[in-house]
């Protein structure tokens, strides 16, 4: 067995309409002026006019709202938000979006909490000490960023991403309201549901860290994505579905927080560096190619998967495992993702380009705790089955 | 009970190590590649060592005080350090434990740990050698 540590310092709060509370639950929290952390769109179409209405009956009357969020977060967007944050005298924040949103709040918590340069906080465990209260509200379900303990912030200057882990930027608390997703289109419904599903499989066969506490996590939420994506895709306003599946991204986040992912988010990462991919339809174009890549070992693991999610009664597991790629082949084509490079739009790579995005897949952190380990030749050769 | 006794034991031991890697085409020729520069800070007993592979032809090995900004930083004590270099330690776990600590663009420094792991083999005999003492009794 491992020797493993787990830890999920966020409350997470689940309801119908649950957003309307995300005032008290930032209060429970110490926080009395909460900066509102968005997007435009969510404010444009009044999605979070409940938040608003919270704030305002709690006594903010003029509630700090920022949203210029931009769907791949950079630097920049940070540094407005904290600038703004520390000039309206704010104390803590709710963050109200997608991973993007959750984000930029932590990066942004960063700089409201500790000061200084953001740049100085980039690397993992840096940052030692309790940060400003914050509490993540996410309208989407699948980055799991509500419970994570990581942040993704584009550096525009430099051209890469910066990447900020502590168990200190985890949200303090997660409000999941299945109704702020109502409107997610099937596209996007079904791309963050393969997103979470991908922190699922992955976490599940990080054999160097994962844990029986986290597989038992990323093991029913890989059942409730298999059994709810498809509907929730097909019908926005199926509370349950959607509901279902929001718990589902969360107990992946966790599980992946604790166990790492691996070589299909280095893969999606390098390929939405280069050709400004979605990052769960570029993950779920890799999962079927990743999990073959990974079957020699981890098998067992998929095997068990397999059988407890009913996708094979086989005792063979590498049986067991080709029916468990089959199921995830099977899911995205029920929820309408594509299954090639090529139809996501990426362009052929050869020689030199090809060279150079492999080193963006091996430099990738993910891949650290893939069970298997990847050379060059093997990246090339998923990429080519993948296209 | 700490597996260095003072400052000096991590020096000699560290800078032995980089020697060879140095002498190494086979680690030393990617790392030049990187052109990297990664300071490591130990503690218990405390230490700093830089690894200056901007040029991309010579490796410098730097202890103690180096003025060139470093790429990446790696924290740590000293007895994880040893640990890694017998290969015993697994740089995920300790990551995600927080043992090790990683400062700037890490992913650049992790895609290197392949790189190294050929020096695993020599670390043994380098700590014996240097230390004039057998490893076990450490």
């Amino acid at each position: 067995m491992n020797t493993f540590v787990f830890q999920s310092p966020t409350k997470v709060c689940f309801g119908e309409n649950s957003a309307a509370t995300a005032f008290d639950v930032v209060k429970d929290f110490g926080g009395s002026r909460p900066l509102l952390l968005t997007d435009k769109f969510l404010v444009d179409n009044n999605l979070i006019d409940s938040i608003i209405d919270g704030l305002k009956d709690g006594g903010l009357t003029e509630p700090f709202v920022f949203c210029d969020v931009p769907s791949d977060s950079d630097v920049d967007c940070v540094n407005s938000a904290s600038n703004y944050a520390k000039e309206n005298g704010c104390d803590s924040i709710i963050a109200v979006g997608g991973g993007s949103v959750m984000d930029t709040a932590k990066a942004t918590n960063i700089c409201l909490s500790l000061g200084g340069d953001l740049l100085d906080y980039q690397g993992l465990n840096i940052i030692e000490e309790r940060l400003r209260p914050l509490v993540a509200i996410p309208t989407t379900a699948g980055t799991g960023s509500e419970v994570s303990f990581v942040a993704m912030i584009k550096d525009r200057v430099e051209h890469r991403k910066l990447v900020f882990g502590s168990r200190f930027l985890a949200p303090d608390a997660a409000i999941l309201d299945p109704v702020l997703l109502v409107s997610l289109p099937p596209k996007l419904t079904a791309a963050t549901g393969l997103d979470a599903l991908t922190h699922c499989l992955e976490a599940l066969v990080a054999s160097v860290t994962n844990s029986a506490v986290s597989d038992a996590l990323a093991l029913e939420a890989a059942r409730l994505i298999f059994d709810y994506l498809p509907r929730a895709t097909k019908n926005g306003e199926d509370i349950e579905a959607r509901g279902q599946t929001l718990v589902a991204s969360t107990m992946a986040g966790i599980a992946f927080s604790n166990s790492g992912v691996g070589i299909v988010h280095a893969l999606a990462h390098a390929t939405g560096a280069r050709f400004q991919t979605h990052h769960g339809i570029t993950n779920a174009v890799y999962l079927p190619h990743g999990m073959r890549f990974n079957i020699a070992y981890s098998s067992e693991i998929y095997g068990k998967v397999a059988r407890a999610l009913g996708f094979s009664k086989s005792l063979d597991d590498n049986e067991a495992s080709e029916a468990l790629v089959a199921a995830v082949e099977q899911l995205l084509e029920e929820v309408g993702l594509p299954n090639t490079l090529r139809a996501i739009g990426v362009p052929e790579m050869k020689d030199a380009e090809l060279d150079e995005w492999v080193t963006l897949v091996t430099e990738d952190p993910a891949i650290i705790f893939n069970p298997r380990e990847a050379t060059a030749e093997d990246i090339i050769a998923i990429y080519k089955r993948a296209y | 009970m700490p597996f260095f006794s003072s400052t000096e034991e991590v020096q000699k031991i560290m800078e032995a190590l980089w020697t060879e890697i140095r002498e190494n085409p086979e680690i030393a020729a990617p790392l030049l590649d990187s052109k990297l520069i990664v300071r490591f800070h130990y503690r218990e007993p405390e230490g700093r060592l830089t690894i200056d592979c901007s040029d991309g032809h010579n490796m410098l090995i730097v202890w103690g005080e180096y003025e060139k900004k470093p790429t990446v930083e790696m924290f740590m004590k000293a007895d994880i350090a040893h640990q890694f270099w017998l290969g015993n330690v697994n740089v995920p776990v300790y990551l995600i434990s927080g043992k090790i600590v990683a400062k700037g663009p890490v992913n650049k420094a992790l895609a290197l740990l392949p790189v190294v792991k050929p020096a695993f083999r020599i670390y043994s005999s380098i700590f014996e050698d240097t230390l004039n003492r057998p490893l076990i009794s450490a």
